[in-house]
């Protein structure tokens, strides 16, 4: 791996697509895309304050500084997160960061979504 | 690990029909009925970081609850020092980021008065007698909260935003601000790499005023530029009540509210 490449994976911003987010980011259920079809006019989704408190207990302790996400954040979304709503690229941006940086793997994370999945859809 | 806060779809700021009798008739607001996988990636990202002990629950907890609240005040008292402190006046406009942390604001610092996803880049704009200054972000509500807070629900609003930039002071005489026709407006569209404020005229009438007494006059509004300061106008004023011209009577007599 040259030096450039092995940057972009210390860094978070290796461009490789991480199949996971990919099929999110194809499937396109974006905020932007699904009140109009609920009615509903909050024009951000109601998760989104989580997604930044994220951000931020993350930069907290220099786990993901802020300055270092946003650079990552910036060069994801003017690439492979290209054309998706500014929300969902953030938190694309942030699962990718952190599975490159190894915070979060990419087994764990499907996992998860799947337990919080079940969770939300319980009746 | 279930939280209160994981599954909440709908409009916020809506009054919700939740089956209790509350003597009227209460639609529920419409909500997003289907649950994304961005809203589960969310909430598992989070959840695997509290896990792997990155932060707690109540860190983010702690967040959410000051993103939530926190409020124009830090503009008010730049504002305000700004107009008592010329040199200041000159550091705010030459480097606003800077400025701020000289009142207790460092925007590289995301707890106290930092803000979450707000980047490095504020740009402060100075009105004179014949040019007012309003901030929009057309693309989505980009606003300078580490100074103002949260944004106000029609800043967000694509009425404002999409309409704010082609008839400005159409615009700005909704929100009852009348400029003469000789004082230019100008619009600054807020985006991902800048944000702005806007630093009001001194109003007439504060003279000798101290900071503290001139911040309570800058208002949320001023600093967006809807509004301008006013001095007899505070930013906690109890809330207005505006008296009937025609009062409805009770029993033949007028009511309280009404003489």
């Amino acid at each position: 791996m040259n030096p450039a490449a092995a940057a972009a994976v210390q860094d978070g911003t290796d461009l490789a697509s991480v199949p996971l987010l990919e099929a999110m980011r194809v499937e396109g259920k974006t905020w932007e895309n699904l009140a109009p079809r609920y009615g509903v006019s909050n024009p951000d989704p109601p998760w989104k304050v989580g997604l930044h408190a994220t951000c931020e207990c993350l930069a907290v302790g220099d786990t993901l500084p802020a300055l270092e996400r946003r650079r990552a954040e910036d060069q994801l979304g003017e690439t492979i997160y290209r054309g998706t709503p500014a929300p969902e690229q953030q938190l694309l941006a942030l699962a990718h960061i952190m599975l490159r940086r190894g915070l979060l793997s990419e087994d764990a994370l499907a996992e998860r979504m799947a337990v919080v999945r079940s969770r939300l859809e319980a009746r | 690990m279930q939280q209160p806060h994981d599954h909440d779809h709908g409009d916020h700021g809506h009054e919700h029909d939740h089956g209790h009798d509350h003597g009227h008739d209460h639609r529920a607001a419409p909500m997003v009925e289907e649950i994304t996988d961005f809203e589960v990636l969310e909430i598992a990202v989070r959840e695997l970081a509290i896990e792997k002990g990155l932060f707690t629950a109540e860190d983010h907890r702690v967040f959410t609850e000051w993103a939530e609240q926190i409020g124009p005040a830090a503009g008010s008292r730049l504002v305000a020092k700004a107009w008592v402190d010329p040199a200041f006046k000159a550091r705010v406009l030459s480097d606003a980021v800077a400025a701020c942390a000289e009142i207790g604001v460092d925007w590289k610092e995301p707890t106290g008065s930092g803000t979450p996803s707000d980047y490095m880049n504020l740009r402060v704009l100075e009105d004179t007698p014949t040019l007012h200054h309003v901030i929009v972000c057309t693309l989505c509500s980009c606003y300078p909260r580490p100074l103002l807070g949260h944004s106000p629900y029609w800043y967000r609003s694509p009425n404002y935003r999409r309409r704010l930039v082609r008839w400005p002071r159409q615009v700005l005489t909704e929100f009852g601000l009348n400029l003469p026709s000789n004082v230019e407006i100008r619009v600054e569209d807020s985006n991902q790499k800048c944000r702005f404020m806007v630093l009001p005229l001194r109003p007439a009438g504060t003279d000798g005023w101290t900071e503290q007494r001139l911040a309570e006059i800058v208002t949320r509004d001023v600093m967006i530029g809807v509004a301008l300061p006013r001095a007899d106008r505070k930013s906690d004023d109890v809330r207005p009540v505006h008296k009937a011209r025609r009062p409805v009577e009770h029993a033949g007599q007028p009511v309280a509210a009404a003489q």
